[in-house]
């Protein structure tokens, strides 16, 4: 196990590597660039086209970027004052030694950026899932016990419908009935709020922050509840007809003893490895919940960034989040292992 | 441990280091509690400014929160008057504050500031700082570029409250040189030079001397401040707190303030304005002067290069194809349906006063006469097929079918999109097809290398809203008309064209004598009214949204909403 | 316990070299039984219908009507009309022709994709299954949603035969180009399965070439899972492109998508809520369909299922 976990870790780096540089270089030859963002007020004189492409390393050949953007750029000199001779030494560290640069937009490192909004979006998303397991597993289970009676027929289409409706669409509806059409009876005020993630008067309070949970919640978990349901039904389903179940039936064990005892133990274990791969969306966000609720996380960040082109901060996230990706695939498989007996890594 | 009990503890666990979040979540650093008499209000807007300082990058919200805490030497009013900020008073040649060396064709400016304005933390606001702050806007590592700083000789001071500022070129707009919408004077003794200016801690935590200081900042939610006691007005600001709110949905921020949840909501487009007009809880304010102007630029050249000369637009390089394009546009149509009658239809750059004396006749909207110039140019339809094509035509080979990409970008939204595709329309029934585009700003705008469309020339025709910043055209003039400014990858000419008499005259507008100003730029709007490289259509209307709880609130073209915010009052 | 007899057919373990008529008829036969699938796909066929029939109607989806901006349904106008005065109806049923179009071209280019590399790994296995599956790992480890914006982003702009600005295919690509690994994962899964079973061994024995025993022995009997999940993937591609509108990166009008119809109308939210609504339905019934039509065949491929209908366990 343990040598299996070691040579998945090698790989990892392995395959970051490769990803680091296909990114990097989707990323900037992407069309447009981070300089148009300056441009908007008042067009961007070449002079100072110039002076921004030296601040932010552009004027280098991308494959050099590259390199600077991975080890640093201390070990070599740089033009600093745009008279083409290389005077002083660089500042920076690459992303080896944990330097991701800083952010074109706000001139702040990359890192400080993004451990703003980390927090919550892992906030946001892991009470989301958290609360879409909760409702998943026992509809799952239910409608796989009675397939095909009335509650599954009802349970199947609520969870295609939980695919089936786009997010930002189901985000303004649910603000324009609980925010603009519902009042509360007590305050008159709006019932609840239309975004942010609480209140910006007032002490610490539990009823706030789950106020302000609601709507973005429940957005983005009727995507999750479906998901997971489906395939909570389909895993109980390929469990409920095997030999075991039928054995312990036949010695005697109750109904519900055989379908929450035995058959839910095993069905549960392709649950934890699901929920495992899905942990990189608690750090990626979700970038339309976050938008329509106002909500201060990753997604949000990565869009913006996306669409001004702000390179060292969308090369960031998408770093992290394919190294988050990666690790949760082994943390699945690790944890396959552990919890299904039939399941063993030689070597 | 079976299987069973092991997979329920897994779970256990991550459900409680999960919940265990929402309690050490990073909280707003300071409550405060909101007592009544407490005059507070909000302002949401889209996304976080990205520092105090727009010289960096220039978002408008930058610009929105400097306003807060920030002083400039002057600033702009809505009509396009400038008045003094941290100034005594306004340099002129009448004041003997403006020398102009006529030989040398060189001036200098010589200002003197107030005497009683300090910074939060008790200092007062000297030349000191204004000569910190030049020698970090021209640091060439860390600096930037500021209109005018080409023209810029040198920056003296001559005593505490008084400095002088050398040009070596005659520069109208030397009176917003250290203030307007985007320029502040910073803390000599505060901000950290070494970090320079772009990137400098002081532009996110800045020291204020106008009539707010920030409290707290926690990105991408909000942002506090609290009135200066210090700001040098007595009596203001009448406004003890000011929250700005980030919200990034245009449709939840109108749904704020209709619902009266949101004080101000800045730059609001033309369905929003309309959505509030009978609201009661929200007002609007529209600027009484304009700036951005609907247009569209005719690329000279062949898609995908920059000289005309080499390469002259098969369509586009004859002019009457773009007289006919002006005459086949209905400007009325658009602004009446698209913009409810909110912009103002404007036919030549010489439209904001005080340079709007020029006599150009409105062209006429006539589909009949523009079909006519076509045929006349050589453009007739004798497939049949709705598309005119080259027959004997002036620049293109016979047949060349007339079909144009048309673009135009995202971030404006609906309206601009749907004036696009009447456009297109309108064009289409003269028999001039446009295939229609719509990209982002950044690639738009991006430079040559990076694949900017205009930059590259990669475009047919270009439509977009543009307009110059304060009361002085002449460095705008240059940029969208001069011969230089169409060298690839240096100006923004993105029409391509070159005009030798119109580039004589936009150097003959560097000088300060107004008279001949006037004259000049009247021969400037002749020529542009017969060449039509660019096409001006309407303005658009500047606006802001506020709560009808708010008295004061003035937008304005020449700033941000916020320029008067020490004047608001709460009812 | 139910007598097994009398389930029609019996449950099947169907003979791989049994004829394709006959294995594609029990599967049919099952799928009737399915009743969310029989209405999914009544639903399904009716929109594809309309969408095909689109040019039925007498307005024209691009033209603008001025003097009728914003009009609620009507006689005239069944779903009332939009910003520029066109019948919603119409730029509704032709804005169908082009997110089924996404859904459809998306889906056949992770196919084509995903197939042939599921196929090879799984039936050579090896070196040349391990790099495939590390280059399937590669795109399954892209922050899936995060990615799809930065493709569209840089390829909408790129100019290129079939991929001009902001066109179908391009939208469709993207999202197509993020989605095979699935595809690949389970032609490999079933292609290490059936490679060992004595039938395809028997073809190997009587001289069929690599690409034929791939081809007509092995793929045939791998369809069940690859034709549910391309069902699957169909209803998110119209999701994806709904969400890449709303964020300025899909179809971009006039040409109308579901997508773009429904994000062009959040502005308008509350004061003319049909524009909002009437395209929310129609990719909320595409989507509901196409799952419920994924969800027989799914069970209909697998005859185990039918066990349960039976009410063993219940």
């Amino acid at each position: 196990m343990t040598t299996y976990i070691a040579r998945r870790l090698v790989q990892t780096v392995f395959l970051l590597f490769l990803l680091s540089i296909i990114l990097f270089g989707l990323v900037n030859l992407a069309p447009g660039g981070p300089l148009s963002a300056y441009g908007q007020g008042r067009r961007l004189r070449p002079e100072q086209a110039e002076l921004l492409k030296r601040q932010f390393g552009l004027d280098k050949p991308l494959p050099l970027q590259y390199v600077y953007w991975l080890v640093g750029n201390d070990w070599t000199r740089v033009d600093t004052d745009g008279d083409s001779v290389a005077d002083a030494p660089g500042s920076r560290l690459g992303i080896l030694r944990g330097d991701f640069g800083f952010s074109y937009r706000t001139r702040q490192p990359v890192l400080d950026e993004i451990g703003q909004r980390f927090p919550n979006t892992i906030y946001l998303m892991s009470i989301t899932m958290l609360l879409a397991l909760l409702i998943a597993i026992p509809i799952g289970i239910l409608s796989a016990v009675r397939q095909y009676s009335l509650f599954d027929f009802i349970a199947t289409t609520f969870s295609f419908a939980g695919q089936a409706i786009p997010e930002f669409w189901l985000g303004l509806l649910l603000i324009i009935i609980f925010y603009v059409w519902l009042k509360n009876p007590f305050t008159g005020e709006p019932l609840l709020p239309p975004g942010q993630m609480s209140s910006l008067e007032g002490e610490f309070s539990l009823p706030d922050r789950i106020s302000h949970l609601i709507l973005p919640v429940l957005t983005g978990a009727l995507g999750w509840v479906a998901w997971y349901s489906r395939f909570i039904r389909s895993s109980m389903l390929e469990i409920l007809p095997l030999d075991y179940l039928r054995t312990a039936r036949a010695k005697g064990a109750s109904q519900n003893r055989v379908v929450y005892i035995h058959a839910l133990r095993n069905a549960l274990i392709p649950i934890v490895t699901l929920v495992a791969l899905d942990l990189p969306y608690i750090f990626t966000g979700a970038v339309l919940v976050e938008t329509i609720f106002s909500w201060p996380g990753m997604g949000r960040l990565y869009y913006q960034s996306a669409v001004e082109r702000d390179y060292p901060l969308l090369m960031a996230v998408l770093i992290i989040g394919a190294a988050f990706i990666i690790l949760s695939n082994l943390l699945a498989d690790v944890l396959y292992a552990m919890l299904d007996p039939r399941v063993r890594y030689s070597e | 441990m079976s299987t069973m009990y092991r997979t329920l503890a897994l779970l256990t666990l991550i459900s409680v280091s999960m919940l265990s979040l929402l309690g050490c979540q990073t909280t707003s650093s300071t409550p405060t509690t909101n007592t009544t008499d407490e005059k507070a209000i909000k302002i949401v807007i889209s996304e976080d400014p990205p520092s105090f300082n727009p010289m960096v990058a220039d978002t408008g919200f930058d610009a929105l929160v400097m306003e807060l805490v920030l002083l400039g030497m002057t600033d702009v009013d809505p009509n396009g008057v400038v008045f003094p900020e941290l100034a005594a008073e306004l340099p002129t040649l009448e004041n003997g504050g403006v020398t102009v060396d006529e030989e040398a064709g060189s001036m200098s400016v010589t200002w003197k500031l107030r005497q009683d304005v300090q910074w939060q933390d008790g200092k007062p606001v000297t030349a000191d700082d204004v000569l910190f702050t030049w020698e970090a806007i021209q640091n060439p590592e860390t600096g930037s570029w500021i209109p005018g700083i080409d023209s810029i000789e040198s920056v003296e001071q001559v005593d505490q409250y008084t400095f002088i500022v050398n040009y070596s070129a005659i520069y109208p707009g030397y009176l917003t040189q250290f203030g307007g919408e985007q320029i502040a004077i910073w803390p000599a003794h505060y901000c950290d030079a070494t970090q320079g200016f772009v990137a400098w801690d002081c532009g996110r935590q800045p020291l204020s001397d106008g009539p707010f200081i920030l409290q707290d900042w926690i990105e991408g939610d909000h942002m506090t401040f609290v009135r200066n006691e210090k700001y040098f007005a007595a009596g203001k600001p009448e406004i003890d707190k000011v929250t700005v709110q980030i919200v990034p949905d245009d449709s939840v921020r109108k749904t704020m303030i209709q619902q009266g949840d949101a004080d101000i909501d800045m730059w609001i487009n033309v369905n929003t304005i309309n959505d509030l007009k009978d609201s009661d809880k929200a007002k609007v304010s529209l600027s009484p002067s304009d700036r951005f102007v609907m247009r569209l630029f005719m690329n000279q050249a062949e898609k995908g290069t920059v000289d005309a000369k080499a390469a002259p637009h098969p369509i586009l390089s004859d002019v009457r194809v773009r007289q006919a394009i002006r005459m086949a546009v209905d400007v009325d149509t658009l602004n009446n349906e698209i913009f409810f009658g909110l912009g103002h239809p404007q036919w030549t750059e010489f439209f904001r006063p005080p340079y709007n004396n020029c006599d150009v006749p409105r062209p006429v909207y006539d589909p009949e006469a523009a079909q006519a110039l076509l045929e006349e140019a050589g453009w007739t339809d004798t497939d049949n097929d709705g598309m005119r094509e080259c027959h004997g035509c002036a620049s293109a080979a016979e047949g060349y079918e007339m079909r144009m990409e048309f673009i135009t970008y995202a971030e404006y939204g609906e309206p601009l999109e749907l004036t696009q595709q009447l456009i297109a329309e309108m064009l289409g029934k003269v028999g001039i097809q446009m295939e229609l585009t719509v990209v982002e700003g950044s690639v738009l705008w991006a430079d040559a290398e990076s694949g900017g469309i205009e930059l590259s020339g990669n475009f047919d025709v270009d439509l977009w809203d543009d307009g110059y910043a304060g009361v002085d055209p002449t460095d705008f003039l240059w940029e969208l008309y001069s011969i230089e400014a169409a060298t690839p990858g240096y100006g923004w000419n993105l029409a391509h064209w070159k005009n030798e008499e119109l580039d004589a005259l936009i150097d003959e507008a560097y000088t300060l004598d107004e008279a001949s100003r006037q004259a000049t730029f009247c021969k400037m709007a002749d020529i542009l009214d017969q060449e039509a490289p660019v096409i001006l259509l309407f303005t658009v209307p500047n606006a802001d949204a506020y709560s009808s709880r708010l008295e004061g609130v003035q937008s304005s073209i020449n700033d941000l909403v916020t320029w008067n915010i020490a004047d608001w009052k709460l009812k | 316990m139910a007598d097994l007899a009398a389930i029609k057919g019996t449950p099947e373990f169907p003979h791989p070299l049994e004829s394709q008529v006959n294995l594609f008829g029990n599967v049919w036969r099952r799928f009737l039984r399915h009743k969310g699938a029989i209405g999914g796909l009544i639903v399904f066929g009716l929109l594809i219908a309309l969408t095909v029939f689109a040019f039925v109607s007498p307005y024209d989806p691009e033209a603008s009507s001025l003097s009728e901006r914003f009009e609620a349904p009507s006689a005239a106008h069944w779903f009332g009309t939009d910003a520029l005065g066109t019948d919603l109806l119409t730029r509704i049923l032709y804005g169908g022709r082009i997110s089924l179009a996404v859904g459809g071209i998306a889906v056949g280019i992770a196919l084509i994709i995903g197939v042939p590399i599921g196929a090879i790994a799984g039936y050579y296995g090896g070196k040349l299954d391990a790099i495939l599956m590390r280059i399937t790992d590669a795109f399954l480890s892209l922050p899936p949603f995060l990615v799809l914006i930065l493709l569209a982003a840089i390829l909408r702009e790129v100019e290129f035969p079939l991929f001009q600005r902001n066109s179908v295919f391009t939208i469709s690509f993207v999202i197509g180009i993020l989605s095979w690994m699935t595809f690949a994962r389970l032609v490999r899964a079933a292609f290490l399965t059936l490679r060992e079973m004595d039938y395809v061994n028997a073809a190997r024995a009587l001289g069929a070439s690599d690409a034929r025993i791939i081809l007509g022995h092995i793929l045939p009997n791998s369809v069940g899972p690859i034709i549910v999940e391309a069902t699957l993937q169909l209803g998110y591609a119209i999701i994806q492109e709904a969400g890449l509108s709303f964020l300025g990166f899909g179809i971009q009008p006039p040409t109308p998508s579901w997508g773009n119809l429904l994000s062009d109308a959040q502005e308008h939210f509350i004061r003319y809520p049909w524009l909002a609504v009437f395209p929310g339905i129609m990719i909320f019934l595409s989507i509901i369909s196409v799952n419920y039509i994924g969800d027989g065949l799914r069970d209909a491929f697998d005859p185990y299922k039918m066990l349960e209908k039976v009410g063993e366990y219940t």
